[in-house]
């Protein structure tokens, strides 16, 4: 009986917690242990009011705040953007400031435009806040023969980056 | 038993909160959705995709008539079954009047590093045999090396592996290809436009020797994206001539592309060359003048006339190519014929009215190395689209 009251409690905790799916989660999780260099945290959603109007998702299950045990180490922005004639899955870690530490490419379901994943190219997002305004092709490099998906992922941190800004202007950040 | 009960219902409601939770993540993935819904909705995890490219030319030769031709029109079709498993399917239409299956495969992602892929596909070689959509290169016309050398549109049925290392921004592929027809109908393969003829296209194709294609493109320098291919095998003979002498040439062809751009300069160039052997047999047994050796690059340069940021983009260009589809003929044991060793310039202009739709105007300078040709002039207009 008691077994069961804590399989239950597990069920809810480990939803509750990300809304993220398990294969999705695992990739986070790897990326936040190598970014923090911790092995222990706690990601639990930040919960920004319903009623303002921002430029990106700011759902449950999109920005979460990053604990080791009480001490805040950054964020975590978890979305998903369009591709040529799919989506993708995209991550941004901020730290404590709200300084972009990394992001990442989580899944990309076609085959144009896969060149947005590259490490290399995801560095250029690394040290963005939101007083940077990122232009396609300006201080974000383009790459031949991916074009689209480049302007979706410049985009997408763009608007995280306003949204945080706006946030951070109404104080609820 | 009603702490029993009670924890049931925990494990109830945790897994439809979880579910509502999903839900809004991924947005379309569990909505219920007709087939118009699905395809209006383009990005769906799950489902329909539709799309195409189309390009309308006007080709104007100097002193001689023009041409004015609806060049390609192609459907595309997709249908993602699960994110793992994928069809998609290009349904071209040639001229107005020719329809062709240009793309049908199915694809299995295994992970993110792997792909596997089999059915109708594109050969990767050079730029544009896999990058063809009339957005994404300039000229109302193909690059020529990308006609006579490497014969875009170049697809066979076969089966292989894709996919990319993003830790080391390299991509791959690797294919097990049907090759070219050693004779295609009436057609052989010949001095002028090389292995053309002998593109099989999927289409009721025979096999007799299985080719092998890989490509590798490296994206790790900023701006810059190389590629590497090669391709090696035989042309396919019929049952009934498959051993004698000549029925079939051996293909080996390397290409080397570059394309870089730094805010509004763009430039991009290719070296294909491809070596043909036993084509003395089969220039005698088919009395065609195939080359032993075929060879073409171009490099060509842009820059955007108009501001970064802006939606619109306007790119004026130049490019010069040189193309030989005769570029050895000894162990070929033909005479070499040197109005197959062609140059031109092309230079113009490629308006970006939208992403994805864009007009096009050039004029080439179409020259070859034979002694006292003259240079012929062509001016090209076009619009191209992409979605």
């Amino acid at each position: 009986m008691v077994l069961k009251n804590i399989f239950g409690l597990v069920f809810i905790l480990f939803f509750v917690i990300s809304g993220l799916t398990d294969k999705l989660q695992k990739k986070v999780d790897k990326v936040i242990t190598s970014t923090f260099e911790v092995e222990v945290f706690s990601m639990q959603p930040k919960i920004v009011s319903q009623d303002i109007e921002l430029p990106s998702e700011f759902s449950n299950n999109t920005f979460f705040e990053i604990k080791n045990n009480d001490t805040l180490l950054g964020y975590a922005y978890v979305s998903k953007a369009p591709s040529k004639t799919d989506e993708f899955d995209y991550l941004i870690v901020f730290d404590a400031d709200l300084v972009i530490m990394t992001s990442k490419v989580l899944v990309y379901r076609e085959d144009y435009g896969g060149e947005i994943g590259s490490k290399r190219w995801l560095k250029q997002f690394v040290g963005k806040s939101t007083s940077d305004d990122l232009v396609y092709g300006a201080n974000i490099a383009a790459i031949s023969g991916a074009t689209i998906s480049v302007r979706s992922m410049t985009n997408a941190v763009n608007n995280v980056l306003k949204s945080i800004k706006i946030l951070q202007h109404k104080n609820l950040l | 038993m009603k702490k029993l009960i009670l924890s049931i219902s925990i494990i109830i409601s945790g897994i439809i909160s979880a579910q509502t939770i999903s839900q809004d993540t991924t947005a379309t993935k569990n909505k219920q959705q007709n087939a118009a819904q699905n395809i209006l909705n383009g990005n769906s995890s799950k489902g329909i995709t539709v799309g195409g490219y189309a390009e309308v030319d006007y080709n104007q030769p100097e002193n001689a008539n023009g041409t004015m031709d609806v060049h390609r029109l192609v459907m595309l079709l997709g249908y993602k079954f699960s994110d793992k498993v994928q069809f998609v399917t290009e349904i071209e239409y040639e001229h107005v009047k020719e329809v062709y299956v240009e793309q049908a495969f199915l694809n299995y992602n295994l992970n993110d590093n792997v792909n596997i892929r089999g059915g109708l596909m594109l050969v990767p070689m050079g730029i544009v045999n896999e990058y063809h959509e009339p957005t994404t290169f300039n000229g109302v016309e193909r690059p020529n090396v990308d006609k006579s050398i490497v014969p875009s549109t170049w697809r066979e049925i076969g089966v292989g592996v894709t996919g990319r290392f993003n830790e080391v921004s390299l991509g791959y592929q690797a294919y097990i290809f049907n090759g070219f027809a050693s004779v295609n109908g009436e057609n052989v393969l010949g001095g002028s436009n090389g292995l053309r003829n002998g593109r099989q296209k999927g289409a009721e194709s025979t096999i007799s020797t299985p080719n092998l294609s890989a490509k590798f493109d490296y994206y790790g320098i900023s701006g810059l994206r190389l590629g590497l291919s090669g391709y090696f095998g035989r042309t396919q003979a019929a049952d009934d001539i498959q051993d004698i002498d000549g029925a079939d040439v051996g293909v080996s062809m390397f290409g080397f592309d570059a394309r870089y751009i730094n805010k509004r300069f763009s430039a991009r160039g290719q070296y294909i060359h491809a070596l043909i052997t036993d084509a003395n047999d089969y220039n005698a047994l088919y009395d065609t003048n195939l080359g032993s050796e075929l060879k073409g690059w171009y490099a060509e340069a842009a820059y955007n006339l108009l501001p970064l940021g802006v939606e619109q983009k306007l790119d004026a260009f130049v490019r010069y190519e040189i193309y030989d589809t005769h570029a050895a003929t000894n162990e070929a044991n033909i005479a070499r014929n040197l109005a197959y060793n062609r140059n031109e310039w092309t230079a113009g202009f490629s308006y970006h009215v939208a992403q994805g739709a864009v007009v096009k105007a050039d004029y080439q300078l179409l020259d070859n190395v034979v002694n006292g040709n003259k240079t012929k002039g062509q001016l090209n207009i076009g619009f191209g689209v992409w979605f």
